[in-house]
């Protein structure tokens, strides 16, 4: 066996560590340009913390991804998880736990709807999450009345969502350790085998004696209440709920799941996804800091562009394209439109990386 | 002779797939091509199509001129058109586009399609042919045999007037049912009637003899008769295709064989339906090999899918006593039967597995502990399956896409193997792989038997059978035709006489 493992290591290859290079390019680039303000603490820190959301809500769409499944509502899910717990405390009279364990079970009988459409009706998986998005949606614009709602949060939540272990933000723990059981689901157990031999190939799988409807409506339910425990994250650390919240997350999501399945194992994985997430995610930092205050598009035209270099690159290599992670991506990239950041279904009056951005900004500017 | 071939030879890697061919299609002719699978019918075929060149030394002539044998662009200016089995035709299309592919539509000044003169001109096509669907339909709510009539229609679309063509209709009738086959036959002495010179390829002899003017037999790459209609009979055909005479396995041998098994059957299937059988009984006890055999369109392709649950199916089937539920394979597997499905790459492989992870998929509970899978053992047992089926890889989690198809092959067997079935369901299994590998799968396969696994064998090549199977059963028409008992009788030859002498009379009316 040791044998085996031995033959198994490879040099980091471009073509399965491009994400890795790319973010020792970033960091060598803007540290060299911009050393002062990138190469410190309270940037790494700023990164991952505000990172980790999306980072969460990327492992949400990676799950049913390895069953060749689309999940485009998992946007949707996590702001209306977000709406629901500024909503809820303020009519009815629980434990805040309660309706945090509540509203997570919901959002994975959202997944089960989802499911169900997909499974039992048929329904192409881009077309059943899409329109399921926009329902959440419209129950979300139901609830806030297209406004601002907020709840006053104890400050333990307030905590939970803010406060940091040795420097390391809660938040990325909390990434680490839903990162580490999806990891184990996928990697380790027959369930995870089974999804990806559906994503590979669902007449096979199905001969093979593996329920491919179960498993895809599984992947489903897993991703509702992964994107809702994004929500959760969210609504710890910032609290309020905007209507704008939703799709913006969604592409920088579905980006690092993509260019992270160009990455490792050459499918759709749990660290591929997250290694291709923050290298994004420092390059846009640094190009926010080269930019300074006000660069809002810099975002959405790096994280473009990115996923298409990315993908394009590891499909004429061969990397994608051989599984059903490869098909997806192919589709993806050759025949949907995805939504852009901002421009989705919640009405988007201003991008809501904006805000993020705005963030950053800030941080450049205090540092200065 | 309006074409004429003389001296074509074809050779694939050493192997001579044609030898000498001289052969010939006129005008106002219909002349049938027929042969076994490995003929050459089909190299021959793709020769005149352009998708493969002859070897040097051929001369090829279209009413007198030389004609570049082995030229796409050449074989269609000179009026060759061809209809594949699979017809080619875009079924959500409707008729008038599916005319059109690969046409220019006629259009108004404006540059929109002047749909009123497409429409003219595809009704003056299909009516021509005597199609009579409205042009506008879906050609996926067509009948099988319009479809193929639609096709026919497109292949001669562009000539014009009295323009003649010579057409190639590759078994154009294997996949019709068969109260459909009379209407194309119609349609085949319509085009000899319009002067258009037709080429039928097709395994059923009966429809052969009753529209062809000649018959053209192709046996091991060469001619060995060219004959006139109602100078030979079915049973004088069947012999020059399979190359000597038929005899029927003597009933001494019969005996001997059906004693060896007696005793309860493994698997019973009784009444099956569905697909392209129609009825069918069937009974595999353990030790045994049962063989089935049948041309295309007899119910041969359904039959394994329909066992093993990959079909939705009718009628019963029953492992050692249990009935199996319908349709569903995890349940077909949990009652004993293992499936080694047909078409690999579409229904076996897992292209974004390694070998292990596709050699262990039906059965990943054997290494699971605490829920997760111990890959240390797993890796144990792969590695012992590669032994012992003499799968050439590097080590067990080589991509399955790397593999050699024979190899790819061997793991699927592995894959049911490990299942330790009580039933193996067999389709096609050497379908495409290397010599090696087909010889190691055919020991494995009667290894399994002597274990005492009832194995259930659909196969299209008939030396496998001979060289397996306890009996053959012969399917035709949905049905069992005839069985074949193991003997010194049973042969290649005697299984391909058996499953053409049984191809069901193409008109049932």
């Amino acid at each position: 066996m040791a044998s085996n493992r031995l033959r198994n290591l490879r040099l980091p290859g471009l073509r399965n560590f491009s994400a890795i290079y790319l973010w020792v390019l970033f960091m060598v680039l803007f540290g060299y340009l911009q050393g002062h303000l990138f190469l410190t603490v309270s940037t790494t820190q700023l990164v991952f913390s505000q990172g980790a959301v999306t980072a969460v809500l990327a492992l949400a769409f990676l799950a049913p991804l390895t069953t060749d499944t689309f999940d485009l509502s998992i946007g949707e899910i996590m702001s209306l998880t977000i709406v629901l717990l500024n909503y809820l405390p303020q009519k009815l009279d629980l434990p805040f736990g309660v309706i945090v364990v509540g509203v997570v079970l919901f959002s994975g009988a959202i997944g089960a709807v989802s499911g169900f459409i997909v499974v039992k009706l048929r329904v192409n998986s881009l077309i059943a999450t899409l329109g399921i998005s926009e329902v959440l949606s419209a129950l979300q614009l139901y609830l806030s009345q297209n406004h601002q709602v907020s709840y006053s949060f104890s400050s333990t939540f307030v905590k939970v969502g803010n406060g940091d272990l040795f420097g390391v933000p809660y938040l990325d723990i909390y990434l680490l350790v839903i990162g580490v059981a999806l990891w184990f689901v996928l990697e380790q157990t027959p369930v995870g085998r089974r999804m990806f031999a559906v994503g590979g190939n669902p007449d096979a799988a199905k001969l093979a004696g593996i329920s491919t409807d179960r498993v895809v409506w599984g992947s489903l339910i897993a991703s509702g209440v992964i994107a809702s425990l994004a929500g959760v994250m969210y609504t710890a650390q910032v609290g309020a709920y905007t209507s704008d919240i939703g799709q913006g997350y969604l592409f920088p999501a579905l980006a690092a799941v993509f260019f992270g399945a160009s990455q490792l194992s050459q499918r759709p994985n749990v660290w591929g996804t997250l290694i291709a997430f923050f290298a994004l995610a420092f390059g846009i930092q640094g190009l926010t800091l080269q930019f300074g205050a006000g660069t809002f598009w810099v975002s959405p035209l790096f994280q473009g562009s990115a996923l298409i270099v990315a993908v394009a690159v590891a499909s004429t290599r061969g990397a994608v394209g051989r599984g059903g992670d490869g098909r997806a991506v192919r589709r993806m990239m050759r025949r949907r439109r995805t939504t852009p950041p901002g421009g989705g279904a919640s009405g988007g009056d201003a991008p809501p990386t904006a805000e993020s951005d705005a963030d950053r900004a800030k941080v450049a500017a205090r540092a200065t | 002779m309006t074409l004429s071939l003389r001296t074509v030879s074809k050779t694939f890697a050493g192997q001579m797939a044609l030898r000498e061919v001289e052969f010939g299609l006129a005008y106002g002719e219909v002349r049938a091509l027929v042969g076994q699978n490995g003929s050459g019918k089909s190299t021959l075929i793709k020769l005149l199509a352009g998708y493969h060149q002859p070897d040097p030394g051929c001369v090829a002539e279209i009413e007198g001129r030389p004609f570049d044998l082995g030229n796409a662009a050449a074989a269609r200016a000179a009026g060759l058109r061809f209809v594949h089995q699979d017809l080619a035709l875009i079924l959500p299309l409707s008729v008038l586009d599916n005319m059109m592919l690969g046409r220019e539509y006629p259009r108004t000044r404006t540059g929109r399609i002047a749909w009123r003169v497409a429409r003219d001109e595809v009704r003056r096509q299909l009516d021509a042919l005597r199609i009579d669907v409205d042009p506008r339909l879906p050609v996926g709510a067509l009948s099988m045999a319009e479809r193929t009539l639609v096709a026919i229609g497109r292949a001669l679309a562009d000539a014009s007037g009295h323009e003649r063509r010579l057409v190639v209709l590759d078994e154009p009738t294997a996949a019709l049912p068969k109260d459909e086959v009379g209407r194309l036959l119609e349609a085949i002495d319509d085009l000899r009637r319009q002067g258009h010179g037709v080429l039928l390829v097709s395994h059923h002899l009966d429809e052969v003899l009753d529209v062809a003017d000649t018959i053209t037999v192709l046996r091991d790459g060469r001619i060995v008769a060219s004959v006139p209609r109602g100078e030979v009979d079915h049973d004088r055909l069947t012999e020059l295709i399979v190359g000597r005479p038929v005899v029927q396995p003597s009933l001494a041998e019969r005996a001997a064989a059906v004693a060896r098994h007696l005793g309860e059957p493994a698997l019973r299937v009784q009444g099956l339906r569905g697909g392209r059988v129609a009825d069918l009984d069937l009974e595999v006890h353990p030790g045994e090999i049962v063989g089935v055999a049948g041309i295309t369109g007899s119910g041969r392709e359904s039959l394994a899918p329909l066992v093993t649950g990959g079909l939705d199916r009718g009628g019963q089937v029953v492992v050692e006593g249990r009935t199996v539920p319908a349709g569903r394979p995890k349940a077909a597997m949990a009652a004993g039967i293992a499936a080694i499905p047909g078409e690999r790459a579409r229904f076996g492989v897992f292209p974004n597995l390694d070998v292990r992870r596709n050699l262990t998929i039906s059965r990943l509970g054997r290494h699971r502990k605490w829920s997760r899978i111990q890959v240390r053992r797993e890796r144990a047992e792969v590695l012992d399956w590669i032994q012992r089926l003499g799968i050439v890889t590097p080590h067990g989690d080589t991509p399955i896409t790397s593999l050699s198809g024979g190899n790819q092959q061997k793991v699927l067997v592995g894959r049911a193997l490990r299942m330790e079935p009580r039933v193996l369901v067999l389709d096609d299994p050497t379908q495409g792989i290397d010599v090696g590998a087909r010889a190691q799968i055919h020991d494995v396969i009667e290894a399994c038997a002597a274990d005492g696994m009832a194995v259930l064998l659909v196969s299209t090549d008939s030396s496998e059978l001979a060289r397996l199977a306890d009996r053959v059963v012969i399917l035709a028409g949905g049905r069992r035709a005839t069985t074949l008992l193991r003997g010194p009788e049973l042969t290649d030859t005697s299984i391909d006489a058996a499953q053409l002498q049984s191809a069901a009379p193409a008109f049932a009316s």
